[in-house]
């Protein structure tokens, strides 16, 4: 039941993100979703700001993704539905250069490696995405979502569960 | 008699056979082998990008885009203020296929602003075409872009039957008249002087790499252009002669063929060469080397003339047109164009190699799409060249130059973007950025430390002791470090122990946390074989390749993710399908808390320690990451470091190791340094991982700090949980006191709640 819930959740937000959503237009350049890019020399050095808390609510919507990035998504998701898995990857790397830092993209790429029957990869892609949302509770489900079934495809159910407990717990209420 | 005459002369005919056999088989062999066409990166542009509209222009010049005032082809551009109209040339992607179109780009201050087609739709993201960086030929050295009928202007085939081969339509492979012409010179001249060879003779010769001229060789040479005639068009011999025969010379590097010597000698493709230019190359036929237009360009503007008028007598070309070509200038480029990348075409073979037999790599007709970024690439060859200059100024060893190599990286997708392997960057010869294996030194301190931080024992404010070690050895050795100024500061927090690069703390860490688990973390980190367990290892005694250590940096740069290095992203068949991807690949090797932890310390490296002197050569937002590194008695000199969008790896010293007297500081930095200010880059930056703070400690003795009550202070990122003494007299409440417990105890039902 809970499995099934997590699953139609993460179905949520994955079409959140195909759809292209209600998204504002894209962030300034060098400044993808990934986190904050400002300029911190010297010994105030990176960090000093708190991490947000997951799931704050009230938390300003960001940018989750530039037009160029949104377009290149767009485009691997057509060449997946029509079974051209490399060149959706190919086109995937293409927005990730634009936008590196850009949880969402490394958690397509990692349900593109699902698709392509890569577990081991797709955790990869999955860890990746987490490690870049800090502060965005649904991009960071999006990633337990990947996660979660990467663990699953080999077996590992216990740790699966857990993974999907914690995408259920960051879902946005 | 008669007999013996029967034999010579069916042996006579035996040899002729074989001679057609040979050449035919050479011939047909060459007309159907199609190297492998290496391309750069292609440059992606889209609304936002950060690149202003003069180094626009420059990246659209380095694809030979004409700078015109009217949009008349596909090649040229025009700017008007901030804005470029691009007239883009068709291009074939293995995913898409784009026709010649036109472009509109806009930019502001920081870059473009947005990007639009004919009909003035925003177009959200497009490729401008990749560049050629060479191809992948059987002979070493021998190096040559193909070119069809088709991209070969109508005036080079005219010019050179003129110049060198007047009866080429009508002959038989050779041309008698003009061999007894020749042979009537070389009589009177008592040698060999005069040619008189016509364009299929000298295709043989070609072929046979055969330059000395005597009696044998001529008449062999002949037989065999008369066999090349009798089997091939004059259309296919015209067009193998084009694409075979020697224009040129850069070092080991031999040009071969029109197509290469048109980029060579002036930046762009041989269909867009003016009559003046389809001259010089003609002119350069008679003698690369004589007539070098770099190196002797009074005489090959002579010559050069000579030909324009030799064209106008024989009204290839009208007298008008020949005065005006002979009234320019030779048109050449300074240096050979920036399109060869030897380092990095050597990096691409490797990889290929272990997919691709030779034979398909050379003859194959594939397309190979990597990873280099030209202008990473150009960066990276600079600085390293005007660096190695300044440091050959300063240092005190005789006469013979240094040596150095560059690695850059994008961290994120494992790119490599550029290579550099050697300070003449042009010579394709002995590639130091793959093949010298040399001491990593200090920059195996970073895994130490990382490994400690990962055992939840150590974190930036621990106090380590940077005390003489002895260490007893098998066999009744000791080994007995030193700190590098032969000093020892005794106890200091991780942070200094780092940034300072302190010998002796950094061995007593590696010594507790033990050998094998320091190994086991550079393994993780993509170290192939595993390093020598020996506690020297701890100081850096594991010979890395610049290559091996960017592999090692990369996931310090990625965050503690592991992503092969790649330079080859797909390679295309002759059919235009796809045979072979290099997918990103990425594997997490390090806790985002511990990375984390050890990319702030990092970055204390740059603001405290021995990265600092590249301080005021990079802009002062830029925040880096990074890690000198010097070997026993200065025979290395490394440095490692990064920001968010760039890892550069530089190592600097001499073939033959000897010592350089510099430390990693010194010689790598500056060059490092150089290097990441011309990247332009944005700064390193990563969000808190869950459970990790920031503090501010003393410096010098790691104790918590405010200001107002130390002075020396720096701000490091420890876990939310570790417990580091406060500095007394700085207003903290004291251990065991009752607030201390209650915030501690807070914090933990804080953090365990957030889990």
């Amino acid at each position: 039941m809970l499995r099934a819930l997590v699953l139609l959740l993460a179905l949520a937000l994955g079409g959140c993100v195909l759809r292209g959503g209600p998204l504002p237009p894209g962030g300034p350049p060098g400044a993808p979703a990934g986190g904050p890019q400002g300029p911190a020399p010297g010994a105030a050095a990176p960090g000093t700001q708190a991490p947000a808390a997951p799931g704050e609510p009230g938390a300003p919507p960001r940018p989750r993704m530039g037009p160029a990035a949104m377009a290149l998504l767009g485009q691997a998701r057509s060449q997946a539905s029509a079974g051209e898995f490399a060149a959706a990857g190919a086109t995937l790397e293409r927005a990730l250069r634009i936008e590196p830092e850009n949880p969402l993209l490394w958690a397509e790429l990692g349900r593109l490696q699902l698709s392509q029957g890569n577990p081991a990869q797709a955790e990869g892609m999955g860890r990746k995405a987490l490690a870049v949302a800090s502060g965005d509770a649904e991009a960071q489900a999006a990633a337990w979502g990947v996660i979660a079934d990467s663990l699953r495809a080999r077996g590992r159910n216990a740790e699966a569960a857990d993974a999907e407990r914690r995408a259920a717990a960051l879902a946005p209420r | 008699m008669l007999g013996l005459l029967g034999v010579l002369a069916l042996a006579g005919a035996a040899y002729v056979l074989y001679l057609d056999l040979l050449v035919t088989r050479q011939f047909e062999g060459r007309r159907w082998t199609l190297p492998a066409q290496v391309y750069a990166a292609p440059l992606e542009l889209y609304a936002g990008l950060q690149l202003p509209a003069p180094e626009l222009a420059h990246e659209l010049e380095r694809l030979h885009y004409r700078r015109v005032t009217r949009l008349d082809r596909p090649g040229t551009y025009r700017t008007s203020g901030a804005r470029i109209d691009v007239a883009l040339r068709p291009v074939n992607f293995p995913d898409e296929k784009r026709d010649a179109q036109l472009l509109s780009i806009l930019c502001d201050s920081n870059g473009i602003e947005s990007l639009q087609d004919a009909a003035g739709r925003e177009v959200p993201v497009l490729r401008l075409e990749p560049l050629l960086i060479g191809s992948i030929f059987p002979i070493h050295g021998e190096d040559r872009v193909v070119v069809t009928p088709r991209e070969v202007p109508p005036l080079l085939p005219a010019a050179l039957k003129a110049v060198e081969d007047r009866r080429f339509d009508s002959h038989r492979g050779v041309d008698p008249q003009a061999i007894l012409r020749a042979l009537w010179v070389d009589l009177r001249a008592r040698q060999i002087e005069q040619g008189g060879s016509t364009l299929t003779q000298q295709l043989v010769r070609s072929y046979f790499l055969s330059s000395r001229q005597t009696l044998g060789r001529k008449l062999r040479e002949a037989i065999m252009a008369i066999a090349l005639d009798a089997h091939f068009t004059k259309d296919d011999l015209m067009n193998a002669y084009i694409n075979e025969i020697f224009l040129g010379q850069d070092g080991d590097r031999a040009i071969h063929g029109f197509g290469l010597a048109s980029q060579f000698y002036f930046g762009k493709p041989l269909a867009e060469l003016d009559s003046a230019e389809v001259a010089l190359l003609v002119a350069v036929v008679r003698g690369p080397s004589w007539y070098d237009p770099r190196r002797h360009a009074d005489r090959a503007l002579a010559r050069r003339n000579l030909v324009l008028s030799e064209l106008a007598e024989q009204h290839v070309l009208s007298a008008a047109e020949a005065a005006a070509a002979a009234s320019k200038p030779l048109g050449v480029t300074p240096r050979p164009a920036g399109a060869y990348y030897p380092a990095y075409l050597d990096f691409v073979r490797r990889t290929l190699r272990r997919d691709y037999r030779e034979q398909d790599l050379t003859e194959a007709g594939l397309t190979v799409y990597t990873s280099l970024e030209p202008r990473a690439q150009d960066a990276a060859e600079h600085s390293l060249e005007h660096e190695l200059e300044r440091l050959d100024h300063l240092k005190k060893r005789g006469a013979e130059p240094l040596e150095g190599a560059v690695v850059v990286t994008t961290p994120q997708s494992g790119d490599v973007t550029a290579i550099v392997g050697g300070r003449d960057v042009g010579y394709d010869g002995f590639d130091r950025a793959l093949d010298a294996h040399r001491a990593m030194g200090s920059l195996v301190k970073p895994f130490i430390y990382l490994t400690a931080l990962e055992s939840g024992r150590y974190n930036a404010a621990t106090i380590v002791q940077d005390e003489p070690v002895d260490v007893k050895l098998a066999g009744g050795k000791h080994w007995r470090p030193e700190n590098f100024n032969h000093d020892t500061n005794g106890p200091v927090p991780v942070v200094r122990a780092l940034a300072e690069s302190l010998n002796l703390a950094t061995v007593g860490v590696g010594l507790d946390l033990g050998v094998p688990k320091v190994a086991a973390t550079l393994e993780r980190f993509g170290l192939t074989p595993a390093p020598e367990q020996v506690p020297a290892m701890l100081l850096g005694a594991v010979n890395v390749t610049p290559l091996e250590a960017a592999q090692l940096y990369n996931g310090l740069a990625n965050g503690g993710f592991h992503n092969p290095l790649r330079a080859v992203r797909t390679v295309i068949g002759a059919d235009g399908k796809a045979l072979k991807a290099f997918p990103l690949q990425v594997t997490q090797v390090a806790t985002p808390q511990a990375m984390y932890q050890l990319d702030r310390l990092l970055v204390q490296v740059m603001n405290r320690g021995t990265g600092r002197p590249a301080r005021p050569l990079l802009p002062a937002d830029l925040v880096v990451a990074g890690k000198s590194g010097t070997s026993s008695e200065f025979r290395d000199s490394w440095f490692a470091g990064f920001s968010g969008s760039d890892l550069t790896v530089v190592w600097v010293g001499y073939d033959d190791d000897a010592p350089t007297g510099f430390t990693g500081s010194a010689g790598a930095l500056p060059v490092w340094a150089h290097i990441m200010a011309s990247l332009g880059g944005h700064a390193w930056n990563q969000p808190a991982p869950e459970g990790i703070v920031d503090m501010e400690i003393e410096y010098p003795s790691g104790l918590r700090a405010l200001p107002g009550c130390a002075d020396d202070r720096v701000t490091v990122a420890v876990p939310a949980a570790a417990q580091i003494p406060a500095k007394p007299g700085c207003g903290f409440p004291e251990a065991g006191n009752p607030v201390t417990t209650l915030i501690s105890r807070s914090e933990r039902w804080l953090h365990a709640l957030v889990h």
